[in-house]
């Protein structure tokens, strides 16, 4: 029984004592791995650390990364061996000699190393014999640390010599390990060498720093020139800065183009580093292009293609902890502001503090779903090694985490370490062991997830592997018993080291292959392997330095659950030379060399693409710029922004020429522009009427040719979250050329913040006119009225409806008389029915879906002849969490009785509510709970009932939501049932909808665009949607297949235009340039 | 200096013993309390000093920011103040001079005033800090030993010093401190160049933006002695906001080459009365914590009462009245501060002069300009050379046990210009934020000490 969770109430304790009594009175259903003591073993090496007064994680700040571990076969017996290295002293080399027994040779083998601080521990063919060599790391030049990395070449008698020096390999930097590929594909093995600052400078500086290079700390690569390596690192343009602080490194050919690409993980503020290859020996460092996002204290990071698409995705490990109390005793995120700063002032890249999946869209952007994915949280995180462990033919994941002391505990930031450590300070002696005992352990169980193959992963910790609470860093796999699944060995602080021997065995079919490449490159080290079976593919590159300071097996597995045979692999050499080989039996060790290979060309993607960005993007030159308005600094706990909600966009014909205009409103303090229609193009036109009117925020816009005015009228909507006290900045206005000067006339009474306009299609009805508005200003939670009224009539009625982002007028019924659906958030879609001059609400959703829906639009997507409704959700990629039977909750109230409003929300964990962010966010808006709780142990692990009290409780309004994906209400005749959309369109949030016939073949499609960047730093950035053309509910197409390119980019509207027969697609987005894209049909 | 350091220890150690014989004394006579339940309860002025030191204890464990530090120590003061004052013509009462204070019940003849005093004191204070359950124990080891003298004394005392404790807390609730809590932060905006920007290393937002919103207690409003605008900002090299920055640069160039001989670097440390200095090993954080500017002129009057002799009641009067005109400069100073919204040193130098450079203090959360400092230490030196005259020459010893050393002044005055220059030295102040903010505070303090008759 695994038992993540340490704050169990008495009743809890109870049943897990019943748990337990069951769990161990069924133990015939065994773990997927068994832990193999080191008894039966012989591997008795611990990773001990000695902390002194002099040397501890206060003098060194990675003084608990701990050491390495390198599994391959020394000998060649067929075999694999292993490898610890040991931070201090006793690095070990261990025979495998069958059965799971390994006798310690590290005496006669000359292997132990003579550096202070060994780091990484690498198995590779470094002088091309054929032999394993094996590489160490090692922190040399400070806290007296002496030696230098060591190289131990494979003297092929079970001895090695140390020829560091020889090989141009024996660095005195502050080591963290070592990557092998062949970067220029010369056919030998050359070196990417990561390093790590060591400097605490406490200001970030500029990221520019980087391009000075440092010897210590600088990443170096290293180019294999016969029996000696060159630093190009310079030349190759590698960083190598003081505040490179590398401790992840993975390599792959990452844009398929047959050259080895770099992912360098950076804790802290340094970014993440993807260094593609040019092909000419240099590389060029792109990270900003394809990652909207990346993990903050990045740590180690592995690679392999889980979605089966043929193309290697990343995991990229951080430090985010699952549990409810640890997560609330451990500094998070950054705030709001300093993010900000961090990134537009110091040039840095966005960063979060959790684990991040990207997977690959073959030279589009990354699209990043840990949060969807389900990996983000695995606590301090070290080794991440992607595996088909149980092999279904699916990527499993472990990841190995834990530290002997968490130094971002908030109690010892704030409190504990403080007085201890001040007494210290008296003496010149910054701490000593007391103080450091004082910070609470972090050995934690190691966690594996069980893939689907579709890029998800669940949670099979509990019974794939044992719960012991370990210091669990460096991690390799690899057959060790010759049984053909996947063996883990993680080397442990304070511990034996751990030996997970998998108990798949036969109950699933694999394919062991091992790659005997010609050259130098023995190992065939950047080999591709793509194997199919049954129609899927599966595929995997051989670039054993992998996870964390370790390297696995050099050879390639695959699981094929119970299919006997593989249909074909193709495997595609380091020269970039491709052979296939047909009909393989599964269950066999395959050893493969080149044979009838051909020059493989990568291919090219010259295929036309429904979108093309123009060149002149029709004269449309119009930027929305949000001014620097915070609403987080107002309102310090609502859950997002709400002055973000514009631009508003309206298309119409203004100056009565008959061709289509366009209106794009401004932000606060920005003008809008109105763009009028000429024969080829657009051209701004100054109405200096509505320059004037720059204070408002525009969120919402409408032109209709009504006979209100005798003319088209312009009808903007105004939005922003500001607190004025006559509130004329929120006034609703209208435009018509009919009045003098395109006269403006303020609606009256419209004076909250508006989510839309909806017209009505067909005039002359009582109304057809509705504006929902979406909040009230400085007091989110509280519900405005809404607006139903008639243009060219007195009709006018104002409804509570909710939150409202988006509404239609559209015969839902089928009756013949134009309805009203309404959407918003916290609420379920809303609906209308017209009959006869009346509007009445019904409800003809089966089940109540509280969503924060954004947008909605008619469109038949089963294809069934009636009308169905996509909505537009904020999505599953995100720390929101909801479901009908354990719903989101916001409470709303005046907490603190000081005349201003607060919302705080809750989320479901193992059935109790607990409050989502932290004492320190919560106590900034509501002082009494820093009273309450006097440190962030007494807060950590309580349920919102705990923290705010049943009596504060009572006095909220309570709103909810039990549906966070966007999807479809699919109508069934008489009533609508909502079905989600596939998980590829539950990244971001969805914003926008339009339908058209794009591809023009008669039928209409709806083109869904999103992503929202408008919260704090503790929900990271939704970012990576990039558009998705839905045909039908069977057939959608990522926008990034289709020449689109919305990801990193907030999406407000989609707009189709039509000029000369020629169909383009307008996309504004928030606080960006809108873009045109014509349509290639 | 070791010597000294030593001799304080020793000294502190003394009132622990006593305590520890009292408790003996106590324990031993549990079983004739009867007898012996009658002693009248004297409270010497070391228990005031006492109690006071304890807030400054707790406050520095539960983290204050300076202005919110002022307000801790100013209404418990005046708690203790209006109940002794009620019995002794020395004194007058604050009723009619500070806004919206209304008369206190008074004390029947019996009540020990003294002791309800200290009872209010601890009372107010225990509920303006975070960690109460510390502020109780302390009282509760005091009530134990006055419950054992006199059983009937005590009650009375405590009853109405708790009395008096709650009609404060009514009072500063209208301060409009709980409003500000949830006003809006500082907005950052890094296109302006001038304009204040979170610092290095914690990038903390500004602290207190509206603090000028609190309800002084004897200025007509917050700007009344709004100080002349600083140097206009410029970067070019011949404007004097250019040369006050270079200025600033310089001499932590020139001091920091002197190193540990330098006595700037030793008054820039001895001023620093940071509350929460952040330091950041890797992923390793802690907090070293000090007192605050208050904290540290609360310290000097106890160096003064104590040397001055002063009786039970000069000590509680002398508190009030430092820490009101404390208060007041606060409000004063944060007025200005998020008026001008001056960009701190640090932050132009790192941009224009030197990347790496670091002031020899931390930069604390706010803007620059006027220091902070400045103005509080004007404002206390002027109210304590009005009570124990000019010249008062003292040994300050208030930041021994923050591992920082005595240092001797020849009166207060004196001590505050130290204080002041100090934040140039610590490379966290212009020159016309101390010169001025020196200035400001001593208009502070001058207009407390004329309008108050205490």
């Amino acid at each position: 029984m695994k038992n993540r969770k340490f704050l169990l109430s008495m009743n809890k304790l109870l049943s897990l004592f019943f748990l337990v009594l069951v769990a161990s009175s069924c133990k015939d259903e065994p773990l997927q791995f068994e832990m193999l003591p080191a008894s039966r073993s012989g591997i008795l090496f611990e990773n001990n650390l000695t902390e002194n007064n002099e040397l501890n994680i206060l003098d060194y700040l990675y003084f608990y990364n701990g050491g390495g571990v390198a599994m391959g076969d020394i000998n060649n017996d067929g075999l694999p061996d292993l490898y610890f290295s040991a931070n201090q002293k006793g690095n070990k080399l261990y025979i495998n000699k069958g059965d799971l027994k390994f006798e310690d040779i590290t005496q006669n083998a000359k292997v132990a190393g003579n550096s202070s601080w060994n780091t990484s521990a690498i198995m590779g063919d470094i002088n091309g014999d054929g032999w394993l060599d094996i590489y160490v790391t090692a922190v040399v030049g400070i806290n007296g640390f002496e030696g230098h990395n060591e190289l131990f070449i494979n003297n092929k008698d079970n001895t090695f010599t140390e020829r560091a020096a020889d090989f141009g390999l024996d660095f005195q930097c502050f080591g963290t390990t070592a990557a092998l590929l062949d970067f220029d594909l010369d056919g030998d093995v050359d070196i990417y060498l990561l390093n790590h600052a060591v400097h605490t400078e406490e200001s970030f500086g500029r990221a520019q720093i980087r391009e000075e290079r440092n010897d210590k700390t600088g990443d170096r690569l290293l180019r294999n020139d016969g029996n000696t390596f060159t630093d190009i690192s310079e030349a190759a343009g590698i960083f190598g800065g003081i505040n490179g602080y590398g401790l992840g490194v993975s390599v792959s050919d990452f844009n398929q183009d047959g050259y080895p690409d770099i992912y360098v993980g950076n804790d802290f503020h340094e970014d993440d580093y993807y260094y593609l290859n040019n092909g000419d020996g240099t590389f060029t460092e792109s990270l900003k292009k394809y990652f909207g996002h990346t993990s903050r204290f990045s740590m180690g990071s592995d690679v392999a293609d889980i979605n089966q698409d043929g193309l290697p995705d990343i995991i990229s490990l951080d430090m985010a902890p699952e549990d409810e109390t640890v997560l609330k005793s451990s500094e998070g995120d950054d705030t709001y502001q300093t993010l900000k700063m961090r990134t537009e002032q110091f040039g840095y890249h966005y960063q979060y503090t959790r684990n991040m999946l990207f997977t690959n869209n073959n030279n589009r952007p990354y699209t990043e779903t840990a949060l969807l994915s389900g990996v983000s949280a695995t606590d301090w995180s070290w080794s991440a090694l992607f595996g088909d462990y149980d092999q279904d033919g699916q990527q499993d994941l472990f990841i190995s985490n834990g530290i002997p002391r968490r130094p971002n505990d908030l109690d010892f930031i704030r409190f504990v370490s403080s007085e201890e450590i001040q007494k210290k300070m008296i003496d010149n002696r910054l701490v000593d062991q007391q103080a450091l005992e004082m910070m609470p352990n972090g050995a934690m169980p190691n966690y594996v997830f069980k893939g689907n193959g579709k890029g998800s992963f669940i949670d099979a910790s509990e019974t794939w592997i044992p719960s012991e609470k370990t210091a669990s860093g460096a991690t390799a796999v690899g057959d060790l018993d010759g049984d053909g699944d996947l063996d883990i060995v993680t080397n442990n602080i304070n511990a034996p080291a751990g030996i997970y021997v998998n108990r798949t065995n036969n109950t699933a079919n694999y394919l062991k292959i091992k790659l005997q490449f010609k050259s130098k490159n023995t190992f065939g080290i950047g080999t591709k392997v793509y194997a199919y079976h049954n129609g899927s593919l599966q595929f995997k590159e051989l670039f054993p330095t992998r996870g964390w300071q370790a390297s696995s097996e050099p050879m390639i597995h695959f699981g094929f659950g119970n299919a006997s045979k593989v249909d074909s692999l193709k495997i595609i050499w380091p020269d970039n030379t491709a052979q296939t080989v047909h009909n393989i039996a599964t269950n066999q060790s395959l050893t493969i060399t080149p044979k009838n290979n051909q020059a493989f060309a990568y291919k090219t993607s010259s295929k036309q693409l429904l979108f093309k960005k123009t060149e002149d993007n029709l004269g449309i030159n119009y930027t929305h710029k949000e001014d620097n308005h915070t609403d987080f600094d107002y309102q310090k706990l609502i859950p997002y922004q709400v002055s973000d909600r514009g631009p508003a966009v309206a298309m119409g014909d203004i100056d009565g020429d008959g061709k289509e205009d366009i209106f794009l409103g401004g932000a606060r303090n920005q003008q809008a522009s109105v763009y009028l229609q000429k024969e080829n193009g657009f051209e701004r036109h100054d109405y200096p009427e509505i320059s004037n009117d720059s204070l408002f925020e525009d969120v919402a816009a409408h032109i209709s040719d009504t006979t209100f005015y005798g003319s088209s009228v312009l009808t903007v909507l105004t939005g922003g979250n500001y607190f004025t006290p006559s509130r004329n900045v929120l006034a609703n206005h209208t435009y018509s050329p009919n009045l003098p000067n395109l006269g403006k006339v303020n609606l009256i009474g419209q004076l909250e913040i508006s989510g839309v306009l909806a017209e009505a299609d067909s005039l002359g009805q009582p109304f057809d006119n509705f504006i929902g508005n979406y909040s009230v200003p400085m007091d989110f939670g509280k519900l405005p009225l809404s607006t139903v009224s008639d243009l060219d009539g007195p009709y006018s009625t104002n409804l509570e409806i909710g939150m409202v982002t988006d509404a239609i007028w559209d015969d839902f019924d089928d009756d013949g008389q134009t309805d009203l659906i309404v959407v918003g958030e916290w609420m379920t879609p809303k609906f209308f029915k017209h009959e006869n001059g009346l509007l009445t609400e019904v409800f003809p959703i089966d089940n109540d879906i509280l969503g924060l829906w954004q947008t909605v639009i008619p469109f038949d997507i089963d294809e069934d002849g009636d009308t169905d409704y996509l909505l537009g959700n904020w999505g599953l990629n995100t720390k929101f969490k909801a479901s009908p039977q354990a719903p989101m909750k916001m409470y709303y109230a005046d907490f603190d009785d000081n005349g201003s409003t607060e919302t705080i929300l809750a989320i479901e964990k193992n059935g109790k509510y607990y409050p989502l962010l932290g004492l320190n966010e919560l106590s900034e808006q509501l002082v009494f709970l820093r009273k309450r709780f006097r440190n962030y142990k007494d807060f950590a692990g309580k349920t919102i009932e705990e923290v705010l009290g049943e009596e504060l409780l009572q006095k909220a309004t309570v709103f909810e939501v039990n549906t966070l994906t966007s999807g479809f209400l699919r109508n069934t005749g008489n009533t609508f049932i909502f079905e989600a959309f596939p998980l590829e369109l539950q990244t971001a949030p969805i914003k926008a909808f339009v339908k058209y016939d794009f591809n023009g073949d008669g039928k209409e499609s709806v083109l869904a665009g999103g992503n929202y960047f408008g919260v704090i730093p503790f929900h990271g950035r939704f970012d990576s949607f990039s558009g998705a053309m839905i045909d039908s509910e069977t057939k959608i197409t990522l926008g990034n297949q289709l020449g689109l390119e919305m990801e990193h980019k907030s999406v407000r509207h989609l707009k189709i235009i039509e000029q000369n027969n020629q169909a383009y697609l307008l996309i504004v987005y928030n606080n960006e340039a809108a873009q045109i894209y014509e349509i290639q049909k | 200096m070791k010597q000294l350091r030593y001799m304080k220890f020793r000294n502190r150690m003394i009132p622990i013993f006593t305590f520890v014989v009292l408790a003996l004394v106590v324990s031993s006579c549990k079983d004739n309390k009867v007898e012996q339940n009658n002693e009248p309860i004297v409270i010497a002025t070391d228990q005031f000093h006492n109690s006071v030191d304890h807030v400054t204890q707790i406050m520095v464990h539960d983290i204050f920011s300076p202005p919110v530090a002022s307000r801790i120590y100013a209404y418990p003061n005046i708690a203790a103040y209006e109940i002794i004052a009620q019995r002794d013509e020395t004194y007058r009462s604050l009723v009619g001079q500070v806004k919206e204070l209304v008369a206190i019940p008074r004390a029947a003849d019996s009540i020990n005033l003294p002791l309800a005093a200290l009872i209010a004191h601890m009372d107010v204070s225990k509920s303006l800090i975070f960690s109460e359950e510390k502020m109780a124990t302390y009282r509760d080891s005091l009530y134990r030993i006055w419950e054992a003298q006199n059983p009937s004394e005590f009650i009375a005392a405590r009853s109405y010093g708790i009395q008096v404790s709650d009609w404060i807390k009514e009072w500063y609730s209208g301060d409009f401190y709980n409003q500000t809590r949830t006003m809006s932060k500082f907005t950052v905006d890094t296109d302006d160049p001038s304009r204040w920007q979170p610092t290095p290393p914690s990038y903390l937002d500004g602290i207190e933006p509206h603090w000028n919103k609190i309800r002084p207690f004897v200025l007509d409003s917050a700007a009344q002695f709004k100080p002349a605008p600083p140097p206009p900002f410029s970067m070019d090299k011949d404007s004097d906001f250019y040369k006050e920055l270079v200025e600033v640069y310089d001499i932590s160039e020139r001091i920091t080459a002197e190193g540990d001989d330098s006595e700037e670097i030793e008054i820039a440390q001895f001023w620093d009365c940071n509350p929460y200095v952040s330091v950041t090993r890797g992923h390793l954080m802690f907090a070293t914590k000090k007192i605050t500017p208050g904290a540290h002129w609360m310290g000097i009057v106890k160096i003064a009462c104590k040397k001055d002799e002063a009786d039970f009641n000069k000590t509680v009067f002398a508190y009030t009245k430092t820490s009101m005109g404390i208060f007041d400069a606060f409000i004063s100073c944060w007025d200005e501060k998020y008026r001008s919204n001056l960009i701190r040193p640090e932050t132009l130098i790192n941009q224009n002069l030197d990347e790496n450079w670091k002031p020899i203090l931390q930069t604390p959360p706010f803007p620059e300009y006027v220091s902070g400092h400045s103005v509080v230490s004007g404002a206390a030196a002027t109210v304590l050379t009005d009570i124990f005259g000019d010249n008062f020459s003292f040994l300050d010893d208030t930041e021994l046990p923050y591992g920082l050393p005595v240092r001797s002044f020849e009166s207060f005055n004196k001590a505050a210009e130290e204080a002041a220059i100090s934040r140039m030295y610590g490379g966290i102040h212009y020159r016309a934020a101390v010169e001025i903010g020196l200035e400001q505070g001593i208009k502070v303090g001058t207009w407390v000490v004329e309008k108050l008759e205490m």
